[in-house]
C-alpha cells in the first residue's frame, strides 16, 4: 500500500534576501509515514520541522528530493485531497465565528453545504466547543483557536491529519483531551502527522519518531526502539518492600549484573541529540 | 467526500466559495460602513447646491460631481480593498491554512479578485443610487423654479447614470485585478497599493504612450511605447462623463468594446497573478 507520505533526500534552501548565500533548512531528509500509524516529528525550534510540514503541504517547493503524499506530489493539489492540517499557531479568519470558519473550510474540501450543518455540529461537540460555535473566532482564547483549529482540520474527514503542536497553548486536561482524540482518530484508522514539544505526549501515543536538528534527520524508529538501551534488560515489578528490593539488587550485584535505570525516556534522548547537535555547531 | 486517489478538478463552486468569504470580510471589517458613509457625504455634499441655485445646469454640476466621486473614490477603495483583502490573507497567514486545502492557486487568485471587485461594485452602486435620488430630487425643484428649462420633461437621463456607473465598474474591474497581480509577489500590502497608485495613474496617460508609439521613428522607443501600450490599460477610454447624463447618448456598442476591453486585460492580469501566485512560497 502506497505510504501516507514519503520523502527522498528532501532539501529545503532558502535564499536570503540581500545576499547570494543560501539557508539550509532541511538537509537530504528522508522518511516515510505508514498509513494508520501516528508519526512523531521531533526537534528544537528551527530544526526544519515546520518546514518539512510546508512542503508537505505543497506551501513551500523542494530545492531537492522528493515528497510525496499518498503516491502523488506534494506540489499538486490533487496531494491535498484527505489531508487536514492543524498549523502551528493558529491563523483564522477572525471575523468568522467558530461555525461559519468550519463551513468555509467544509465547502473548500468539497463538502457540501447541505450536509455540512450535522458534521459542523459533532465536530463542535468533539472539540468542546459546541457553546462557542456562535461567536466570532477573534474573540477565542488560545485553546478555543487549537480546537477550533482541529475541527476544521477534520472537517472533510481526512486520511491523514497533520498537526503542527496541537497542544500549545491547551491546559493539560486540554491536552489529555487531545491526545485521546489522536488515539480515537488513529483507531478511526487516520494516519497522523504530529509535532510537538511535549515529548511525554509524542512517547506515549506515537508508534514511530523522527528527531530533526538543523535540517537534518538525526534518528528515526519506533519510539521502543529509539528508548531502548542496547544489552540492557530490565524486570519492572511492584509492591516490593526495601527489603525485598535490597535483597534483589544484592543477588544480582553478586552475579556481576550493574544495577541502574533500565530505560531513558524520549525526553532524555531528545535533549542529548538537541544539545550533541548544538555542540557540534 | 472525495478519497486520496482522486483528481482534484479546477472548480468555480471553490471561486464563488472564497469570493463570498472575501465579500463578508469586506462587509465584516466595516469597510461597507466606511463606503456607506462616504456615498451618504457625498448626496448631502450634493444638498448643498441648492444653495448656488444656478437652475438646471446645477444639475449637471451635481452630475458630474458625482461621476467624480465614482471614479476617484471607486479607484482609490479599488486598490486600498483589493490590497487589504489579498494581501491580508498573506500578511496574517490565514492563506497558509486555506492554501493547505485541496484548492488550486488561481482559484484562490481568482476567488480574492470577485469578491474584492465585488465589495467596490457594491460601493458604486450605493454611490449611483445616491446621486440618482439626489439628480431626481433637485430636478423635480428647479422644475419647479425653471418650468421653461423643462419643457420637453425631465432632461436628467437617469439610465444614463446607471450607464456611467457599470462603466466605472469595468474600469475598477481592471484595476483590482492589477492590484491583484502585485499582491501576489509583494512583501507587504503597501507595495501592492502604491503600485496599483502608480498603474492608475499611467492608465491615465496611456493613450499618450499609444500616441507617442504611433508618431515616433526610432524603432527602440516604437517598441517600448508600443510594449506600454499594450501592457497597460487604457483607463482614459472610460472617461465617458462628460458624454453622458445631460449630453449626447453612448451608442450601445461602446458599452460591449469596453466590456471585453476590460474581459482581455483582467484575464491577462489574471493570468500572470495566477503564474506568479503558484511560485510564491508560504
Amino acid at each position: 500500500m502506497t505510504p501516507a507520505i514519503s520523502i527522498e533526500g528532501l532539501i529545503k534552501d532558502f535564499r536570503i534576501p540581500a545576499s547570494k548565500a543560501r539557508l539550509r533548512a532541511v538537509d537530504n531528509l528522508s522518511l516515510t509515514v505508514e498509513r494508520g500509524s501516528i508519526y512523531g516529528l521531533l526537534g528544537p525550534n528551527g530544526s526544519g520541522k515546520s518546514t518539512t510540514i510546508k512542503v508537505v503541504l505543497g506551501l513551500l517547493k523542494a530545492s531537492g528530493g522528493t515528497c510525496e503524499v499518498f503516491g502523488k506530489s506534494s506540489e499538486d493539489a490533487s496531494a491535498r485531497i484527505g489531508v487536514g492540517y492543524l498549523p502551528e499557531a493558529p491563523y483564522f479568519q477572525r471575523f468568522l465565528t467558530g461555525r461559519e470558519l468550519l463551513e468555509y473550510f467544509g465547502c473548500l474540501s468539497g463538502l457540501e453545504r447541505s450536509g455540512a450543518s450535522k458534521r459542523i455540529d459533532q465536530l463542535l461537540e468533539k472539540v468542546g466547543l459546541e457553546d462557542a460555535g456562535d461567536r466570532r473566532v477573534g474573540s477565542y482564547s488560545k485553546g478555543m483557536l487549537q480546537r477550533i483549529g482541529l475541527a476544521q482540520a477534520l472537517i472533510a474527514d481526512p486520511e491523514l491529519l497533520i498537526l503542527d503542536e496541537p497542544t500549545a497553548g491547551v491546559d493539560p486536561i486540554g491536552a489529555a483531551d487531545i491526545a485521546s482524540l489522536i488515539i480515537e482518530l488513529k483507531a478511526e484508522g487516520k494516519t497522523i502527522l504530529l509535532c510537538s514539544h511535549l515529548l511525554s505526549q509524542v512517547e506515549a501515543i506515537c508508534d514511530r519518531v523522527a528527531i530533526m536538528g538543523r535540517g537534518r534527520l538525526l534518528r528515526e524508529g519506533t519510539v521502543a526502539s529509539l528508548t531502548e538501551n542496547a544489552g540492557q534488560d530490565s524486570i519492572r515489578v511492584d509492591g516490593l518492600s526495601t527489603e525485598t528490593r535490597n535483597s534483589i539488587e544484592s543477588l544480582a550485584k553478586e552475579r556481576g549484573a550493574r544495577v541502574s535505570t533500565p530505560s531513558r525516556s524520549l525526553e532524555d534522548l531528545f535533549l542529548e541529540l538537541a544539545r550533541d547537535e548544538g555542540d557540534e555547531s | 467526500m472525495k478519497a486520496p486517489n482522486d483528481k482534484l478538478r479546477w472548480s468555480l463552486r471553490r471561486v464563488r466559495v472564497i469570493a463570498g468569504n472575501t465579500f463578508r470580510e469586506a462587509v465584516r471589517m466595516k469597510l461597507f460602513l466606511a463606503m456607506t458613509i462616504l456615498a451618504i457625504g457625498a448626496l448631502a455634499s450634493s444638498f448643498l447646491f441648492q444653495e448656488f441655485n444656478f437652475g438646471s445646469s446645477e444639475l449637471k454640476f451635481i452630475a458630474d460631481f458625482g461621476f467624480g466621486g465614482m471614479t476617484v473614490f471607486g479607484s482609490a477603495l479599488a486598490i486600498i480593498v483589493t490590497a487589504q483583502l489579498f494581501y491580508g490573507e498573506i500578511e496574517h497567514r490565514t492563506a497558509l491554512t486555506l492554501l493547505a486545502k485541496p484548492i488550486y492557486r488561481s482559484e484562490f487568485v481568482l476567488g480574492k479578485f470577485l469578491g474584492a471587485w465585488a465589495t467596490v461594485a457594491c460601493f458604486l452602486g450605493m454611490m449611483t443610487t445616491c446621486l440618482i435620488f439626489a439628480l431626481w430630487w433637485r430636478e423635480t425643484s428647479i422644475m419647479v423654479e425653471y418650468p421653461d428649462d423643462f419643457q420637453d420633461g425631465r432632461i436628467v437621463r437617469y439610465g444614463a447614470v446607471i450607464g456611467f456607473s457599470a462603466i466605472q465598474a469595468l474600469r475598477i474591474g481592471i484595476l483590482c485585478s492589477v492590484v491583484v497581480l502585485f499582491s501576489t509577489y509583494a512583501s507587504s500590502s503597501l507595495f501592492a497599493m502604491v503600485m496599483g497608485v502608480l498603474i492608475w495613474i499611467v492608465g491615465q496617460l496611456q493613450h499618450i504612450a499609444t500616441e507617442a508609439w504611433i508618431a515616433v521613428d526610432n524603432w527602440l522607443l516604437k517598441g517600448v511605447y508600443a510594449l506600454a501600450s499594450f501592457a497597460l490599460p487604457n483607463f482614459h477610454l472610460f472617461d465617458v462623463g462628460d458624454k453622458l447624463a445631460l449630453g449626447e447618448n453612448l451608442p450601445g456598442a461602446i458599452y460591449g468594446k469596453l466590456g471585453f476591453y476590460s474581459l482581455l486585460y483582467v484575464s491577462f492580469y489574471l493570468a500572470v497573478a495566477s503564474a506568479s501566485f503558484n511560485r510564491r512560497e508560504l
